[in-house]
């Protein structure tokens, strides 16, 4: 499920089945030698984070990316954000992200880190195979998490 | 010989009348083409799309065949890959739709070890025949969709989505 007006409208009607939500966590760098890596990050944790939404479309939601500058992060409050789904009816809230520091919060929150692949040099099967793969990494702490109910 | 005079009356009526007609038909024909316009519309080449499947290579096994078409949203374009499940039964191939009808999640074939030879959906524990047909007892409510299913050249072409006739 997407952000969106539809699938919110089926979120509602069928908050017993669609428990989870994904939220990505993105990081914006413009310094002139971080700018292409940064872009390259995004495009990566995007192109990821759909085709999970893909594959789990009816348990899974995917929030549109909560996105910070590196001198306004700790405007980003995972432990809020948390709580706020959960009060939502989220029996799962999941962070996915590419920057490593997040994973300091990993005792009070579930976060995803993965480093970042450049996909942009890739061609499509390529891609395509590098994100399976990604995939692959993913679904074991979802099934991980699913289970524990 | 006076009774088949066209007399100037008669003349100016019989003129008026066709140039009237045609004046008419002038403002009406593109009013008419407008109202069936889609009737007339030439289809773009059929609606399939090519796959780099061999027909030759199709078993008995499922398979999964992806295949990418373009999308437009609006402004924007995207390339669009979505999967099938392709197999043979008999003569006849069959492709079937990997999106669950509870949820809309990507089913797998052989995905849960405890029930082989079914398609599974991670989600929610759902179940479908080979045929696709939903395990009554498991949340789907309803077959899996199927594809309609062509070929060009020895490779495999996938059309429209349409409501499954296996079951």
């Amino acid at each position: 499920m997407y952000y969106n007006v539809q699938d919110v409208t089926q979120f509602q009607s069928q908050k017993d089945f669609i428990d989870t939500v994904i939220i990505p966590l993105l990081s914006v760098n413009l310094k002139e030698d971080m700018i292409k890596q940064s872009s390259s990050a995004t495009q990566y944790l995007m192109s990821l984070t759909a085709f999970i939404e893909q594959q789990f479309k009816g348990r899974i939601m995917l929030m549109p990316p909560f996105t910070y500058i590196e001198q306004f992060k700790e405007s980003i409050s995972p432990l809020d954000i948390q709580e706020e789904f959960r009060n939502a009816g989220f029996k799962h809230v999941l962070f996915i992200t590419c920057d490593h520091s997040w994973t300091s919060l990993k005792e009070k929150i579930d976060v995803i880190w993965l480093p970042s692949i450049p996909l942009e040099s890739m061609d499509q099967t390529v891609k395509k195979t590098i994100l399976e793969d990604q995939l692959k990494q993913v679904i074991p702490i979802l099934s991980s998490k699913w289970s524990q109910n | 010989m006076s009774n088949n005079r066209v007399t100037r009356r008669q003349f100016l009526n019989y003129t008026l009348t066709g140039v009237g007609g045609f004046m008419a038909a002038g403002v009406l024909m593109p009013m008419l083409r407008f109202a069936i316009d889609p009737a007339l519309q030439v289809k773009a080449e059929g609606d399939f799309v090519q796959t780099s499947t061999k027909i030759a290579d199709i078993t008995e096994e499922p398979i999964k065949v992806d295949f990418t078409f373009e999308q437009v949203d609006a402004w924007y374009k995207s390339d669009v890959t979505e999967a099938a499940w392709v197999y043979k039964d008999g003569d006849r191939i069959i492709a079937l739709s990997p999106v669950c009808k509870h949820l809309g999640c990507t089913v797998n074939w052989n995905g849960d070890s405890a029930h082989p030879n079914q398609f599974f959906c991670a989600c929610h524990a759902g179940r479908y025949e080979k045929t696709g047909k939903n395990i009554p007892g498991t949340p789907p409510l309803g077959p899996l969709d199927e594809y309609e299913v062509s070929e060009k050249d020895g490779f495999l072409m996938l059309g429209k989505k349409i409501a499954n006739t296996l079951v």
